[in-house]
């Protein structure tokens, strides 16, 4: 069967600065491709690059046969594509509630265009997260983890063929690593096709079916986790920097 | 019910200032869609409130069409002038739209006055219709529609892009919502129901000329009892405009220049103090108290 | 031909004074993120300064523009340290709306206290002129131009080379990092605005002997400054002149070869355009 997502020389140049270089891969349907790197080395970039969030200077990105090439970001979620952001983004001024309902009411296919129904699979996706006490409650007054609970409830809720997770560990504790973890493994269960971006080292190795290493901004490795790990190019590349 | 009979039982001057208070009310309602919901700040509204004067002036004076006809046309010029100058003018941002938005008004009125058929600097004159009370119910009938518009827009799918672009733009698209296709829909119905009252309001003042039409004092009136009453609230910007209406009203009559005066200080002391206006401080007295003010402060200061 | 020189040299002097009317702006907008929609009326204020030193104490208005400055200063630096400092973390919107609010009173103050009447400053030598290549240039336009570039480029200097300067450039770049570094936030944001308000009071002084005050003149000039400010880019003080000169110039030639009434719309028109396409202004970076 054909790979749900298609990336080809895929290059990122800002004025004098190369962010992405010439990345190719794939994503099997179905699948958990871990993408890893040192801080810079152009990950976020390159899910920006197939949310739509930033224009590709070259190369090719395919969706399930699909070309990304002219399409604006909202064509791409109604695609199926769903992702999360680093840097969270939530609709402040909305309630918890609302704001998954947002996901729900645009997403994949164009989304829901009945609102209690969509309020309803908000409801769902807040119990999922783990988030429903707290539906009532105005989007800014959330603390961190919460947040990133929140922007994850946003995703599911457009229904997605596949899902872009940008650092949704960062700044957890290892319990809560665990339950997102399990909370990933179940996303994919119900068959949808992740790409995680993660510096908790143990994490993304329990998490991922294969893995992809940038570094400034080029593919150095991609592979089974445990021998990408192993390879000599990818453990200089992270020399001095942590490792979980 | 009792507004809408108000002027079979209120003395003249009552309903005069019934009238005017409506039509603002109704500018101020039709801001609160692209400036409340959608959060894009528009300085420029007067120009739709212009378009549908003039609109309605020239299909009555210059080619005798009756008063329905006018309105449609000025209704079809403004949301015409929104969708074309939307598209280019909604891609900016903040303080950037927002001072576009003024600068096109500002250009509106030199161009007008400088139109023929629009009767260039001396304006135009329309034909008399005598019986305020009609007017009356013409502005009360336009702003039960435009808040039912909005009414309907706070609880529609619309609505909830609206409110998603207002929140975060970006994270509005990647959700699937078509940014630029509801900034232009939301900007064009607020020129829509603007435009409204700007035609109603050339038939009952039957004298137009393009300073007044494209007044560039509206935007700032109707903005801030938009924000006084609540932005993104249902009832908050006809609550806003009745109330600042109406102690303008009051204070008018003793010294005119008080009443200014008096519009600016309340400007400030709601901005630092109540930022999000009435309908906000209504939800939350309850829960803070004075408070609520002091927390205000606290959260905006350097 | 020479009616031609006549214009481009009157849309010269008149640039050099817009310039320095969008420099407090500017600076400001730059600095704090505070888009001033009161900046014309500090303008006004600068020009009654100005006006009643010239007409009570008999002071040059060449000679009083420090002292303008200097209360204007004074009034800005109070301005922004208790009352501005209380929104300035709040959406850019608020600070926008209370700054309307501030030139809404500022404004009827005027008007209680000056009431509506224009007022020209006069100075013996008001009516002067002297020839350059055959085109009359009026003694005080030619000054108002002189005093205009000299405070723009002091500005300059002032905040590439001093301590004070630095500090206000690193705040307006990085806030947090700033204050690591033990500048003092409130002050210096007080003492910004309080510079810009000072350069909009010089502008003012300038503005009344060039052209007539009352009240009402605010708001206009704060329209035409914002235009100034973006057609020319926020991003240094040399882009607010090359703004300021372009649109003198526009707007000069434009008086002539259309009419005057369109000499509004030439600027208004062309900040929409600048805005649409190239929002960082004629002499901004682009990303």
């Amino acid at each position: 069967m054909p790979s749900l997502l298609n990336v080809r020389g895929l290059t990122k140049r800002f004025a004098g600065l190369v962010a992405l270089s010439d990345v190719s891969f794939e994503l099997e349907r179905g699948e958990i491709l871990g993408l890893i790197g040192p801080n810079g080395a152009g990950k976020t970039t390159l899910i920006n690059m197939i949310s739509g969030t930033l224009s590709a200077t070259d190369g090719d990105v395919t969706f399930d046969g699909c070309d990304l090439k002219r399409l604006p970001a909202y064509r791409r979620a109604r695609l199926g594509i769903g992702r999360t952001f680093q840097i969270m983004r939530p609709f402040p001024g909305l309630s918890v509630l609302d704001n998954v309902a947002v996901g729900a009411l645009f997403g994949t296919g164009g989304g829901d265009h009945n609102l209690p129904r969509a309020r309803r699979v908000a409801s769902e996706k807040l119990e999922f997260v783990g988030l429903a006490h707290r539906a009532n409650q105005r989007a800014e007054a959330l603390g961190g983890p919460d947040r990133k609970r929140l922007e994850l409830a946003k995703a599911l809720a457009m229904n997605p063929r596949m899902l872009l997770l940008d650092e949704v560990m960062a700044g957890l504790n290892l319990v809560e690593i665990e339950a997102v973890i399990a909370m990933i493994k179940k996303v994919r269960d119900q068959g949808i096709s992740i790409l995680v971006i993660e510096h908790v080292m143990k994490a993304i190795r329990s998490l991922s079916d294969r893995l992809l290493v940038l570094h400034h901004g080029e593919k150095i490795a991609e592979g089974a986790p445990e021998q990408v790990l192993r390879d000599p190019q990818v453990v200089e590349a992270y020399l001095g920097r942590r490792r979980a | 019910m009792v507004m809408a009979a108000a002027p079979w039982i209120a003395s003249p001057s009552l309903i005069q200032f019934g009238i005017s208070t409506l039509l603002l009310a109704t500018l101020a309602q039709s801001w609160n869609i692209i400036g409340g919901y959608a959060g894009y700040a528009s300085f420029g509204n007067s120009v739709f409130y212009g378009l549908g004067s003039y609109g309605t002036a020239i299909a009555m004076v210059q080619w005798h069409l009756p008063f329905g006809v006018g309105l449609a046309l000025g209704a079809v010029l403004a949301v015409a002038f929104a969708v074309v100058l939307g598209l280019p003018v909604l891609r900016l941002r903040g303080h950037y739209f927002a001072i576009c938005t003024l600068a096109l008004a500002e250009v509106m009125i030199a161009i007008v006055s400088n139109v023929d058929i629009a009767g260039r600097n001396t304006g135009l004159v329309l034909p008399l219709l005598r019986g305020d009370a009609l007017f009356y119910e013409m502005a009360f009938g336009l702003l039960v529609l435009t808040t039912l518009a909005v009414l309907w827009i706070a609880r529609s799918r619309f609505g909830y892009g609206l409110m998603s672009i207002r929140e975060n733009e970006e994270a509005a698209a990647v959700l699937g919502v078509d940014t630029t296709l509801y900034k232009v829909l939301a900007f064009a119905l607020s020129g829509f129901f603007a435009a409204l009252a700007g035609g109603i309001h050339a038939y009952w003042i039957t004298f137009l000329d393009p300073v007044s039409a494209f007044d560039i004092g509206l935007n700032v009136k109707m903005i801030i009892m938009a924000v006084f009453g609540g932005p993104g609230s249902i009832l908050g910007p006809v609550v806003g405009a009745f109330l600042l209406s109406g102690i303008s009203e009051v204070l008018s009559t003793e010294i005119s220049n008080l009443a200014g005066l008096f519009f600016g200080v309340v400007i400030v002391i709601a901005v630092v103090f109540m930022p999000r206006g009435l309908a906000d401080l209504g939800r939350r007295f309850k829960q803070f108290g004075w408070h609520y003010f002091a927390e205000n402060v606290r959260v905006h200061r350097l | 031909m020479s009616l031609l020189w006549q214009v481009v040299v009157n849309g010269i002097l008149l640039g050099g004074l817009y310039a320095l009317m969008a420099l407090g702006l500017a600076l400001v907008w730059g600095v704090l993120n505070i888009v001033n929609l009161a900046h014309g009326a500090l303008i006004m204020l600068g020009a009654y300064v100005c006006y009643y030193l010239f007409t009570g104490l008999s002071i040059d208005p060449f000679v009083a523009l420090p002292l303008t400055m200097l209360a204007l200063f004074a009034f800005g630096y109070l301005l922004q340290r208790y009352l501005l400092n209380l929104v300035i973390r709040a959406p850019m919107f608020n600070t926008l709306l209370i700054t309307f609010g501030i030139d809404v009173v500022l404004t009827y103050l005027a008007q209680i206290a000056f009431s509506a009447d224009f007022r020209t400053i006069n100075p013996t030598y008001a009516g002067d002129n002297f020839a350059l290549f055959g085109a009359a240039v009026p003694v005080v336009r030619l000054l108002a131009f002189a005093v205009a570039l000299a405070l723009t480029i002091i500005l300059w200097l002032f905040l590439a080379r001093t301590r004070l300067g630095r500090a206000i450039r690193a705040t307006a770049q990085n806030l947090i990092a700033a204050r690591l570094y033990g500048v003092e936030p409130r002050r210096v944001y007080a003492l910004t605005f309080g510079l810009g308000a000072a350069l909009a009071g010089a502008a003012g002084g300038l503005y009344g002997v060039v052209s007539q005050v009352n009240p009402y003149i605010g708001t206009s000039l704060t329209a035409k400054s914002f235009a100034i400010a973006i057609i020319g880019g926020l991003e240094s003080p040399l882009g607010v002149i090359a703004g300021g000169l372009f649109l003198g110039i526009v707007e000069s030639l434009t008086a002539l070869y259309i009419g005057p009434t369109y000499a509004d719309v030439a600027s208004f028109g062309i900040l929409v355009l600048v805005l649409i396409v190239r929002p960082t202004g004629l002499l901004g970076r682009t990303t």
